[in-house]
């Protein structure tokens, strides 16, 4: 019973997410003093980077709303973000928590939360983890190749795609400070080719193989078994589809139709078309090519 | 030169007619991709390098592809009077005997395919059901000579329209006529170009539909690639009617003759003032532009397409407002499919009338379908409407191979479903796949045979479909993962009862709940699968046995002995010598060795390799 007597009567949730958020405003809407401990610096976690919510298709933002009200309003909540727990000592209802709360650099008493600093930030949005962007130069042969590539498209916004592409059948890859040039020559932030550059499969971010298998994995091919003929690719060459062999002579990539469905299963091979293929029928072709190369 | 009338006009189409019809004959070798991916390139070098060597007269040629898939390389003979002869499977070792026999005036037999007659009649069977109107050219005309086209009556459809139509005529004709897009949606066409017409906003833009993704289907790529001006003739004619002066061309990266052979022909078109400014001397403007895709399924979506065009990553967005209002940049938008367009010259040609006798009551015209997977006659098939699946599978497809089991056939692709042997006789339209849990779709028809395993299907549908989730909406992203998931796990025999259960379920909640058409139409492979096939889940679920012998963990390759003859042919082959036996005797698979990767069962002569 002793116990009892000391009960500190004051509570400490960790982890402004969702959950930490509920767990906050309910137990202070029961009367206790709440700590609300966050690493990161701000309360909402992972939903707030959410749309939509499964199973129900629910605004994630319009769950969220009220419990960050609630939690920055409420008088029982002192909100420790930027936080991270040091130490934990004492026993069930009695704990003693160390608290190491990160600087901020903002005078958080004057800071209205108007966001203009955001935007005015030159880190921001960066795919690559450096501090201060430099000015990209190339190589003058470089450089001449991609403003051939640019001025095509009259160093267009709009055709950042198209110029990407024929990067990519330039270089066989985007490499990162082609990347960087490109979007500074054509003023947009890396991070708008970078995430083109990572959601279309036409690109590659790594260097590509002299030849590249594209083996087709589209409906036609899976009935005839193409499966089977990727497994054995893939044991011939050492690598998983996907991947480039270490010698950069060949990458195996699966692509979903390559059009020829009549003669599946299909692969080309640097744009060449091999048709009704059987597991040692490919491993024969592969086989050729590497000895024409060695 | 600049087309300016209708006598210009036909003097190109005098000029295209001796091109396409040239006094000497004329030999014309099948060079899409399919053609060249058996070979047809080298028949073509061999044939120019044979009528040198031997002196013949007769012109050879380059054409497109004419569907007939399964007998490529294919080569045609083609007499002054325009009697087409079809020779099937030319290696270059054949060309030199059939040159010499042409040189000295005969029609060889050797390799003949059939007889195409002037007026079309042929009594080869695979085009005996076909009515191949939009695809009539495919296979006749060079692709990359834009007078072959206007020969066989090319823009004439757009000088009339240009000539002597207002736009309001055009779409009525259009809407009379009941052309549904052939994209997979089957929103009515006129409707579509009515509603963008009237939408406030300048400029209107015109997007023709070529990112193919359906695996399976390539009729889009077959018209880029061997018809191409037919498409971009429907898209000037949509672009007046529409109020349009800018277009776009959005092909998949992964068609490169396709993109090719639209660039020249657009080119082309320019040369000859049929695109640019003044087309005919009408004051009308329109032009085109192509892009190429970036390679993402989603992107053959409207919205995800035009965010592609914008040069932005290819997400869908919700569609309170339609693109016919606000499309691209925003501005009133109105995008079709290429078989949709190719359609449209036709229908302004022949008349809204001629249009509507062909079909059934809702579903008007022909549909070109990609007929493969287990079937003997691969290749592309236009069809009329109404035509039913037991005539395309065994009157124009031949049957399975093999003498197997017809057990399914697969059709609107990742977001279709399955037919079984039941419905074979049911009309193909719109709406009665529709009503049997399938769709149209673009027109992939994948037979399957009972070496197919129904559940590895689902399986590899929605593996296709993970992969290719934007990642926009979540019950997509993660429903569709959780999905494949218990798929897996059932083809690994590690299923369990509930699973079918939970399987419906998660379905129900994807459809409604997803934002775009890719995750509202995803768990159908699924849905289907289970409604026609639900004693094949059970068997991997339950007895963990897969009936058709796919699902690796859930089967094993024994030989028997008794038919066995020693021959050695499948340990030759087995890739991790799993195989042990000595000559005319019975072989043993070693089953810890054994990959179940299934080549002695594909090489054995003998049946004795079999699956349990
Ligand atoms: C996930 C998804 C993929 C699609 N892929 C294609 C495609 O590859 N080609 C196509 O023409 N339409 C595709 N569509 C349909 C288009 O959104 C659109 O409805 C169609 O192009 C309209 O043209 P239509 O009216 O001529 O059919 C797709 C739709 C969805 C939801
Ligand atoms: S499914 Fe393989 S080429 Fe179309």
């Amino acid at each position: 019973m002793s116990n009892e007597k000391q009960k500190t009567g004051s509570v400490l949730v960790v982890g402004g997410g969702i959950g930490g958020m509920q767990a906050a405003s309910d137990l202070s809407e029961a009367g206790f003093r709440v700590y609300l401990v966050e690493e990161g610096p701000a309360i909402g976690g992972r939903m707030s980077q959410l749309d939509k919510t499964f199973p129900t298709n629910d605004c994630a933002m319009c769950i969220m709303g009220p419990r960050l009200v609630e939690v920055g309003n409420s008088l029982n909540i002192k909100l420790l973000t930027n936080s991270e727990i040091t130490r934990v000592e004492g026993y069930p209802g009695n704990f003693k928590v160390e608290v190491l709360r990160h600087p901020r650099y903002v005078n958080e008493e004057r800071c209205t939360g108007c966001g203009t600093c955001t935007e005015a930030c030159l880190t921001r949005n960066r795919p690559y983890f450096e501090a201060v962007e430099p000015p990209v130069r190339l190589d003058p042969k470089d450089e001449e190749r991609v403003t051939g590539i640019i001025n095509t498209y009259q160093a267009k916004k709009e055709y950042l795609l198209a110029i990407l592409q024929d990067v990519q059948a330039e270089y066989n890859y985007l490499p990162e400070d082609v990347l960087r040039y490109i979007a500074n020559r054509l003023n947009l932030p890396v991070s708008s080719a970078y995430s083109l550059a990572t959601y279309y499969t036409a690109f590659s971010l790594t260097p590509k193989g002299r030849h590249i298998i594209n083996i087709c994995l589209g409906t036609a091919c899976h009935v005839r078994g193409v499966d089977r003929i990727v497994e054995r690719l893939e044991r011939d060459l050492s690598i998983s589809c996907g991947e480039t062999t270490q010698d950069l002579a060949f990458t195996l990539e699966g692509v979903r139709c390559l059009g020829c469905c009549s003669l599946s299963p299909v692969m080309t091979i640097n744009g060449k078309t091999y048709g009704n293929l059987t597991q040692d029928g490919a491993s024969k072709i592969i086989e050729r090519i590497w000895k024409e190369d060695q | 030169m600049k087309i300016q009338g209708i006598d210009d006009l036909k003097r190109i189409r005098e000029d295209g007619r001796k091109k396409l019809l040239p006094p000497e004959g004329k030999i014309v070798v099948g060079m899409a991709t399919c053609g060249l991916a058996t070979g047809s390139g080298d028949v073509f070098s061999a044939l120019c390098e044979e009528r040198e060597k031997q002196g013949l007269k007769m012109i050879v040629g380059k054409t497109g592809c004419l569907g007939f898939c399964q007998v490529e390389p294919t080569v045609e003979v083609r007499t002054s009077q325009g009697e087409r002869n079809i020779y099937q499977a030319m290696t270059p070792e054949k060309v030199a005997s059939l040159v010499a026999e042409l040189t000295s005036g005969n029609m060889p037999s050797k390799g003949l395919l059939g007889r195409i007659t002037e007026d079309g009649q042929t009594e080869i069977g695979f085009y005996s059901k076909q009515n191949r109107l939009v695809s009539a050219n495919c296979g006749l005309i060079d692709p990359e000579g834009i007078e072959e086209y206007i020969a066989t009556g090319g823009y004439a459809a757009l000088y009339s329209v240009i000539s002597g139509m207002t736009p309001e005529q055009v779409i009525e004709e259009i809407r009379v006529s009941g052309l549904r897009g052939r994209g997979g949606g089957g929103f009515p066409t006129g409707r579509k170009w009515e509603t963008t017409r009237q939408a406030p906003g300048e400029p209107r833009y015109v997007i023709c539909n070529a990112d193919e993704g359906d695996p399976g289907a390539y009729m889009d790529r077959s018209l880029l690639e061997g018809n191409p001006h037919s498409v971009l003739e429907g898209m000037i004619i949509g672009a007046y009617a529409i109020g349009s002066s800018e277009g776009y061309v959005y092909v998949r990266n992964e068609y490169p003759l396709a993109v090719k052979n639209v660039n020249i022909a657009v080119e082309q078109a320019r040369g000859y003032g049929l695109l640019g400014r003044d087309i005919m001397g009408s004051g009308f403007d329109f032009d085109v532009k192509v892009v190429r895709g970036g390679g993402a399924f989603v992107c053959g979506e409207e919205t995800a397409l035009i965010a592609s065009i914008e040069g932005k990553i290819g997400e869908p967005r919700p569609k309170y407002i339609f693109p016919a209002e606000k499309g691209l940049w925003d501005r009133p938008t109105n995008l079709n499919n290429v078989e949709t367009w190719a359609n449209v010259p036709l229908i302004i040609e022949k008349g809204a009338d001629w249009y509507t006798k062909i079909g059934t009551k809702n579903s008007k015209g022909t549909k070109i379908f990609s007929l493969v997977g287990k079937i003997n006659n691969t290749g592309l098939i236009e069809v009329p409407m109404g035509i039913t699946l037991r005539e395309i599978i065994f009157d124009i497809g031949g049957g399975i191979p093999n003498k197997r089991k017809f057990k399914a056939v697969q059709t609107g692709g990742p977001s279709g479903g399955c037919i079984t042997e039941k419905h074979l006789d049911l009309p193909v339209d719109f709406d009665e796949l529709t009503k049997v849990g399938s769709m149209m779709g673009s027109g992939g028809m994948i037979v399957m045979d009972d070496r197919t395993c129904m559940v590895d299907m689902a399986r590899y549908f929605m593996g296709f479909l993970k992969e290719e989730s934007c990642g926009k909406c979540v019950p997509c992203r993660e429903g569709v993962v959780r999905i494949y998931e218990i798929l897996s796990d059932i083809c690994a025999g590690k299923g369990k009862p509930a699973d079918i259960e939970l399987l419906g379920e998660l379905s129900a909640v994807i459809k409604k709940a997803a934002l775009c058409g890719l995750g509202n139409t995803a768990p159908n492979p699924i849905l289907s699968t289970i409604r026609y096939f639900q004693d094949e889940y059970e068997a991997h679920i339950k007895d963990k046995k897969c009936p058709a012998g796919v699902c690796k963990e859930l089967t094993t390759f024994t030989i028997n002995a008794e038919a066995c003859t020693g021959c050695m042919l499948c340990a030759k082959h087995c890739p991790t010598e799993a195989i042990a036996g000595e000559k005319k005797k019975p072989h043993i698979i070693d089953q810890v060795k054994c990959i179940k990767c299934g080549v002695c069962f594909d090489s054995c002569k003998f049946n004795a390799v079999e699956i349990r």
